[in-house]
């Protein structure tokens, strides 16, 4: 499998470098050329000023002429501009700096020693820089392709999860209505009643399930980013709990809000989702022995909502990953048919992300807090007492 | 003899035509349905239903478009059936002309509420203005148009002008959804700032003069990306 992977990127990168041997290819090797040239050019008139001011020249020479072998190695594609001017340089050490200048003399005392040694560094150098770049451009595709494979991953997960998700209750629907339409003379009220009862629940839960799903949607594909506009809080707090009613009539919230009237910036009916979820989550699971809180506070930058139930609290083991959505496959066994819940959880994360915030869930020594935060933007419109003097 | 109310319903699936047709049936309304926009706009003017409803997603045509040529010639009550993330169709719909909406999907609870409020209204744009300026009272909030007196469980609330005219907007259309626009337009003129948050402002104001706990409101109800609505008139 892995060398399967392998071999393809390979292949696919073969394929790059065959895309890249026409216009590209030109285009990069008339920028190398020019780009070693200048070097070349600037190193020499270094070299003319040194020949000029220092006590020592030809070992200022030589430097500069390594560390112009350095750049080009670091800064072209290939061997081949790090080699040529390494070659380049030895011979214009010798036009220009040994005697006899602005000629050519191979004769010279040590001089096959210091062109091979020349010639020597300028292909080592370029040999490491090149692989160098090479590793370092590996590492960079192999962690595209991983955060490619991770999302792919996440992707068939959800799919895998929704298509279980909306079977179960599916098929729950299908059976009590037919059982209900095939033995329906058979059936006591009571009994009858149950049947119908049970599909209203699931239709429900595949209500939520669809209108968690859809709300992904609006959240921005490349950006992953919502749009956002100014809301009070207590408004989307209290008309998420109206929706929460809608399902529960007989749940109790307890909500509490700030005295002062708060505007955050965000997507009222994602945030709406989010807290509906949180609320379903624990209605479902949690057992509480007292009525669910949902409390609105804040801080300089942030507003945070935090929902408390008073249950049997989450093993402490799934609470890290609770919101991985991955905790649903885990957990198949123990819990109680509603398992969409670890997607529901998931979808929250996703809302919370893309509004810039965080969503922590904490045990207490009773129950569960979940706590997600909006950070508030600094906004250049009116203030607020500005508005209300208005209001006469 | 007793007149039964009849109500048009102009939607696409089957299914749901159905239940609200069962529904409605046994509660004593006479019922029309219509399963596309030209069925629809011609059943509209040739029985002139006391009410319709609307989907607004269509196959052969706009909603939008039948609610706006009905108006041309009508104010029947129009209540859109609309689905739940579509807040902006369903502010579209109320200023072409709608007067409510209900989301998709609905209780027959709900639907008969909202039936009855549309119908209400409507009989008292028709009815004199003394029946119109009847005080509004529910739940323990009382308002008297006429003295300008608001009272909570016999306690009178001090509101400010602004205030007051928003919370008597809402009264007098208790039970239908009022969008965030049209507050503002008749509140502080057609020419106020775009802004609602002057509208939030006051709302936080009168929900904490008037609301027990203004988390959880009694009597002004959000409609998250559309307006307020308050609480059924109980007379």
């Amino acid at each position: 499998m892995k060398k399967k992977s392998q071999s393809a990127k390979q292949k696919n990168n073969g394929k790059k470098k065959t895309i890249l041997t026409r216009a590209e290819l030109v285009r990069v090797h008339r920028k190398d050329t020019l780009f070693s040239i200048a070097v070349f050019t600037v190193t020499t008139i270094g070299c003319f000023f040194f020949n000029r001011m220092a006590s020592d020249p030809t070992l200022n020479i030589a430097m500069l002429y390594t560390l112009g072998v350095f750049i080009i190695a670091r800064y072209t594609e290939g061997y081949l501009y790090g080699v040529l001017f390494a070659v380049t340089s030895v011979l214009s050490v010798n036009f220009f700096f040994t005697y006899p200048f602005r000629n050519f003399n191979f004769s010279l005392e040590g001089y096959q020693v210091t062109f091979l040694g020349m010639l020597l560094i300028g292909i080592v150098t370029s040999v490491m820089s090149t692989s160098m770049k090479e590793q370092q451009r590996q590492l960079a595709d192999q962690e595209k392709a991983l955060m490619e494979a991770q999302k792919e991953k996440m992707r068939v997960n959800l799919l895998r999860a929704v298509s279980h998700d909306l079977r179960t209750p599916l098929t729950g629907i299908i059976g009590s209505s037919t059982s209900y339409l095939e033995m329906g003379d058979k059936l006591s009220e009571p009994e009858k009643r149950e049947l119908v009862e049970a599909i209203e629940n699931d239709a429900n839960w595949l209500l939520n399930m669809v209108e968690n799903l859809l709300s992904i949607t609006r959240i921005d594909n490349e950006t992953a980013k919502v749009t956002k506009s100014l809301e009070a809080v207590d408004e989307v707090a209290s008309a998420a709990v109206i929706r929460f009613r809608k399902r529960f009539p007989n749940a109790v919230v307890r909500v509490k809000v700030p005295d002062e009237l708060v505007m955050v910036m965000m997507d009222a009916m994602l945030i709406q989702q989010v807290i509906l979820n949180i609320l379903q989550n624990a209605q479902l699971h949690a057992k509480s022995t007292k009525p669910l809180e949902l409390t609105i506070d804040e801080d300089e930058d942030y507003v945070y909502f935090h929902i408390r139930d008073y249950g049997v609290g989450i093993d402490e083991t799934r609470i890290a990953t609770i919101f991985d959505g991955d905790s649903y496959h885990e957990t198949t066994g123990e819990t109680d048919g509603y398992k969409g819940m670890g997607i529901g959880l998931s979808i929250c994360k996703t809302i919370i992300t893309a509004h810039d915030g965080t969503i922590i869930a904490k045990n207490h020594s009773e129950g569960v807090e979940f706590c997600f935060s909006l950070p508030k933007e600094k906004e250049d419109e009116k203030d607020v007492s500005e508005d209300i003097s208005t209001d006469y | 003899m007793y007149q039964k109310i009849s109500v048009l319903i102009i939607e696409d699936e089957k299914s749901i035509c159905d239940f609200i047709g069962k529904t409605l049936d046994s509660h004593e309304y006479k019922v029309t349905a219509a399963n596309n926009g030209k069925d629809g706009l011609a059943l509209i003017t040739s029985s002139l239903p006391d009410l319709v409803l609307l989907d607004l997603g269509l196959p052969d045509m706009d909603g939008m478009d039948i609610i706006r040529k009905t108006r041309e010639w009508s104010s029947l009550p129009i209540i859109v059936i609309s689905a739940r993330t579509q807040e902006k169709e369903k502010v579209q719909a109320l200023d072409a002309g709608a007067d409510d909406y209900i989301t998709k999907p609905f209780g027959t609870f709900e639907l008969l509420a909202r039936i009855r409020t549309a119908i209400r209204h409507n009989n008292k744009l028709s009815d004199d203005s003394q029946n119109a300026n009847r005080p509004y009272a529910a739940d323990g909030l009382t308002i008297d148009f006429e003295r300008r007196l608001v009272t909570l469980n016999g306690k009178e609330i001090h509101l400010t002008r602004v205030e007051y005219k928003i919370v008597s907007l809402l009264a007098k259309n208790s039970g239908k959804v009022m969008t965030y626009d049209t507050l503002i337009d008749q509140v502080w003129g057609p020419y106020a700032d775009d802004n609602n948050r002057i509208l939030r402002v006051n709302m936080a104001n009168i929900r904490r003069k008037i609301e027990e706990n203004p988390g959880e409101p009694k009597y002004i109800f959000t409609e998250l990306g559309v307006g307020y609505r308050m609480l059924e008139d109980g007379n």
